[in-house]
């Protein structure tokens, strides 16, 4: 299977840095065809500009779309996996403003002329993954309604086949972790792509 | 009351732009001092950078980048939030403003690991926002920008400080007049804020 992994993290030499190789080396291992896009590296800018909004409720192609490639790169996968640290309960903006830019209408989803409606359009993604490091406790995540994993589980999840399969692994209490935590978590992401 | 009003979006002739000057102009009517805070205006940066990162922890400089919005933030008695809502969540300068800006020592105190709260100085807070989703497919995705507003921005500001919720839903089939009952009830809720 064709898997997109987005990876958002400012810091090379980061545990999140590391989680993102063992997501690539492992999906890989498990016989797909990885493409891999890094966000930082790309110094993909977040923040949709003036002429962009504009034109949004009317934009039907990809081609209107200010990075056309990586429209190409999520048209073309089967699967994706996010991998990136929670900030705030929540992706980071970086990370957000590539689902605002480049999951517009005309690519994720069409808005019809008539009625306003909103359609899903990628429907060809089989396969949901979320990968993630959060400061907080599980508890305390789930009590503030963990709003980062709803925003692709839930919300992102709509837009993708229906029956799509999809996962959530989070290393959390991250501010206290061990090296026997960030190694066992790595397993975990090992054990989990190899079903993918 | 000294009230910081943030506001993100691109369009300033935008509904989103309207009401936000709707916020700022039955707030300052109505007696309090207004700090208008528009991050597209003012060129607001939302990506956090690897040098930030590494100084996350260290009180000493991690303000530094973002020293004045630290300031405003923590001179403000009150905290309205306007913008829409992209995709289930807040836009990115938003969300950016809120990863570069919310630092340890500013909105929270990590104790042992754990955070506790720190904008206590903050007895208000609006939202004011609009989704293209209709509520039921808001209520489906477990609206997470509300929950992000009425639990994480609650817990870190004063215990039992009022929170108010306004949401316009299915903006693409909105019709005028409820685009301007939606204004006027925005109005009125600042002028009474």
């Amino acid at each position: 299977m064709k898997v997109l992994v987005v990876y958002c993290h400012p810091v090379p030499e980061s545990f999140c840095a590391s989680v993102k190789s063992t997501t690539v080396e492992a999906l890989t291992k498990a016989g797909h065809e990885v493409d891999l896009l890094d966000l930082y590296e790309e110094n993909f800018n977040p923040v949709m500009p003036v002429e962009e909004r504009r034109i949004y409720n009317e934009m039907t192609s990809g081609d209107q779309c200010a990075y056309p490639e990586h429209v190409k790169r999520l048209m073309a996968a089967e699967g994706i996996v996010f991998v990136y640290p929670t900030w705030w309960y929540g992706m980071p903006a970086m990370l957000k403003g590539w689902l605002d830019r480049v999951w517009i209408p005309g690519v994720a989803f069409n808005i019809s002329a008539e009625g306003g409606v909103i359609t899903s359009n990628l429907r060809h993604i089989k396969r949901l993954g979320v990968i993630t490091m959060c400061g907080a406790p599980m508890w305390w995540s789930y009590f503030v309604g963990h709003p980062g994993k709803r925003t692709i589980l839930r919300g992102v999840r709509q837009l993708i086949a229906f029956k799509a399969k999809s996962f959530f692994l989070a290393h959390y209490l991250m501010d206290v972790s061990t090296d026997k935590t960030r190694a066992d978590y790595l397993g975990q992401v090992r054990a989990k792509l190899a079903k993918f | 009351m000294r009230v910081l009003v943030l506001h993100a979006h691109p369009v300033a002739e935008s509904f989103n732009g309207a009401l936000f000057r709707q916020i700022c102009e039955s707030l300052t009517k109505a007696g309090h001092e207004v700090d208008a805070c528009d991050l597209y205006e003012e060129g607001f940066d939302p990506v956090l950078t690897k040098q930030e990162r590494l100084d996350y922890h260290d009180l000493a400089k991690n303000t530094v980048p973002v020293q004045s919005h630290v300031d405003r933030l923590m001179k403000a008695d009150a905290l309205v939030l306007s913008h829409p809502v992209w995709n289930f969540g807040m836009p990115a300068i938003m969300k950016g403003y809120i990863d570069r800006v919310f630092l340890p020592g500013v909105s929270f105190r990590l104790e042992e690991g754990l955070v506790k709260p720190n904008l206590q100085h903050i007895k208000k807070v609006a939202i004011v926002t609009t989704y293209g989703a209709t509520p039921m497919r808001a209520f489906l995705a477990a609206n997470p920008p509300k929950r992000f507003a009425m639990r994480t921005l609650r817990y870190l500001c004063k215990p039992g400080a009022s929170f108010s919720y306004q949401a316009l839903y299915d903006m693409n089939r909105v019709s005028l007049e409820g685009r301007n009952q939606f204004l006027s009830r925005v109005g009125e809720l600042m002028a009474r804020f």
